[in-house]
């Protein structure tokens, strides 16, 4: 199995600098060729009934925290909003 | 003896006889720690003044007689990515270096609510990622008992400093075997709970299935103590179990007759080094004394155990991690054109090499076409592995294993060498792919460092596998020495 290191590098959303390009893809050759060998298992996958979630009710609790609050540890605020690079033209 | 060096459960009665103050406890382990802290570095960050408030505010409510919890005022250190509010939370990454949640996860909301006095945030692998604690952002935790040598990981921090004297109790997490692992190097006793008893909200999040926040001390009670305060259902987190939890301390036994003990031949072949073996068995040869009752039992599934688990854990990881894009908190690169670029330097500047690989390799089992052969391979492997460990406990109480297949490795030994990093937790990812609780006991030392054996039970056992290691805590004496690190 050859492992496309750009490719899934891109879908990772990480660039990987040229000169760690071949440490990178030796590094995951080699992990990728440990986890193979998997067993056949003929089974199904079969859902746990007693291990189900128990979810809340969808209910809208407010208060908790203030908007200042949350947006202290963003990396770019103005006008109380959070700033990114221009998403359409 | 100095107050530092005592138990959770001696400091408590101590505290109720009025022999010492929350506060005389809190400077000894901080002058502990000054003394000791440049050789070990189980410390990101330290909150003294804040700790001394609380020992301040349990000293006086001690003096005005209330009611408290056992636990109050025994200082305690929390790994680094569990949340603490107005606390930087780093998880030992560049990409969360100035972090400050603006909430507390669960158990430390509890930990609080039993008047703990929280010593500071401990170091580990970035991400949790590791079985070193090489892989921090920030420093290189030191074994206390031999600083050449790591602490294990990713728990490193939390199980070193437990082991140093630099805090009394704390509380690690265990993905792979993050808890266990180094408490095997580090000569402590650490838990990994079954998953879902113990809320993992406020975990920053790894492999959400597997991942589980456990107690490391050194002693059984001590464990047993801060598992029951942490553990419980809780509405914020839809994987945590309702339901009704022993007081595990008060229902502490060391009788063991009768309680049948499997020892599964897998766990004891190739790649475990002899000292180990036969150190795990005499241990198991005390509890037969004791009138255990020793089987030999088979999981024939166990070698496949850490194919699946890289796979399902990574999977997961590629995920979670997804959500650290620069945009809401966290680092952001300084120069980028487009917000694609942005992600991307970001991700890139801010990850460290152990994090990027696994969110690779998460991304690559789970692209179009790999689906089938990995992922869901995968997941019908953890269901066999479920079941072997199920059906086994018909036959059998409890599993005794090592709990890593060697002692501690030096520092730099396997740091180019992934596989070899992954292969120090063979023994333990079986218990997380099967959702089982596992308890490390140390259970004697190869040149002086520390062996650890595992003892896996059933589903909600932990009462059982405390009683399995309080027996022979009982027989043995005092199973976790600080090292005098002079």
């Amino acid at each position: 199995m050859d492992i496309d290191i750009k490719y899934i590098a891109k879908l990772s959303r990480i660039s990987i600098n040229p000169e760690d390009e071949a440490k990178f893809e030796k590094n995951m050759q080699e992990i990728v060729d440990m986890v193979n060998g998997m067993p056949e298992i003929s089974d199904e996958l079969i859902l746990d009934k007693n291990n189900a979630m128990t979810l809340r009710e969808d209910v809208a609790e407010t208060g908790k925290f203030t908007r200042e609050e949350l947006m202290k540890n963003a990396p770019e605020v103005q006008a109380g909003c959070l700033l990114v690079p221009k998403t359409v033209e | 003896m100095e107050l530092f060096e005592r138990t959770a459960s001696e400091l408590s009665s101590m505290l109720r006889n009025k022999e010492c103050s929350s506060v005389e406890i809190t400077e000894s382990v901080y002058n502990r720690i000054e003394k000791v802290e440049d050789k070990v570095n189980s410390y990101i960050t330290l909150c003294k003044d804040s700790a001394i408030e609380k020992a301040k505010e349990v000293d006086n409510a001690i003096a005005e007689g209330k009611d408290l919890s056992a636990l109050a005022g025994i200082p305690i250190a929390v790994k680094d990515n569990i949340s603490t509010k107005g606390i930087k939370t780093t998880c030992a990454s560049k990409m969360l270096e100035n972090y400050i949640p603006p909430f507390n996860a669960t158990v430390v909301d509890k930990i609080n609510a039993a008047d703990m006095v929280i010593t500071g945030k401990v170091n580990m692998d970035e991400f949790a990622m590791g079985s070193s604690t090489e892989n921090s952002y920030f420093k290189k935790t030191r074994n206390p008992h031999d600083t050449d040598r790591v602490p294990g990981g990713s728990s490193g921090g939390s199980a070193a400093a437990v082991a140093a004297g630099e805090a009394i109790v704390s509380l690690g997490s265990d993905t792979g075997g993050s808890i266990r692992q180094p408490s095997s190097y580090c000569g402590v006793i650490g838990l990994k709970p079954t998953y879902s008893s113990v809320s993992r909200y406020g975990l920053v999040a790894f492999a959400s299935s597997l991942d589980q926040i456990g107690p490391i001390g050194r002693s059984v009670e001590d464990v047993a103590m801060l598992y029951s305060a942490i553990c419980g259902g809780d509405k914020m987190d839809a994987t945590s179990k309702m339901r009704e939890y022993p007081d595990f301390k008060a229902n502490l036994s060391s009788d063991v007759s009768g309680l049948k003990i499997g020892i599964p031949a897998e766990y004891y072949g190739e790649g475990i080094d002899d000292s180990v073996k036969t150190a795990v068995m005499n241990a198991v040869r005390e509890l037969e004394k004791n009138g255990a009752i020793v089987k030999d039992i088979s999981l024939p599934s166990t070698e496949y155990a850490i194919k699946a688990y890289y796979i399902i854990s990574s999977a997961e990881a590629s995920s979670n991690l997804a959500r650290f894009d620069g945009v809401k908190y966290g680092f952001r690169a300084k120069d980028y054109t487009t917000l694609v670029d942005m992600y991307e330097k970001t991700r890139s500047e801010g990850f460290g090499d152990e994090v990027k690989r696994r969110i690779m390799l998460g991304t690559f089992v789970l692209s179009s076409g790999y689906y089938d052969a990995y992922y869901k391979k995968a997941k019908l492997l953890q269901q066999k592995i479920k079941q072997e460990f199920n059906d086994t406990f018909n036959d059998v109480d409890v599993i005794i294993t090592p709990t890593a297949p060697a002692k501690a490795f030096e520092i730099g030994e396997n740091s180019d060498n992934p596989l070899k990093m992954y292969a120090a937790d063979v023994c333990t990812v079986p218990v997380n792919i099967a959702g089982l609780p596992g308890l490390n006991v140390p259970c004697g030392s190869d040149n002086g460092m520390p062996i650890g054996l595992q003892i896996i039970g059933k589903e909600f056992s932990e009462q059982k596998l405390f009683n399995t290691a309080y027996a022979y805590e009982k027989t043995m004496g005092n199973l976790c020495k600080i090292p005098s690190l002079d």
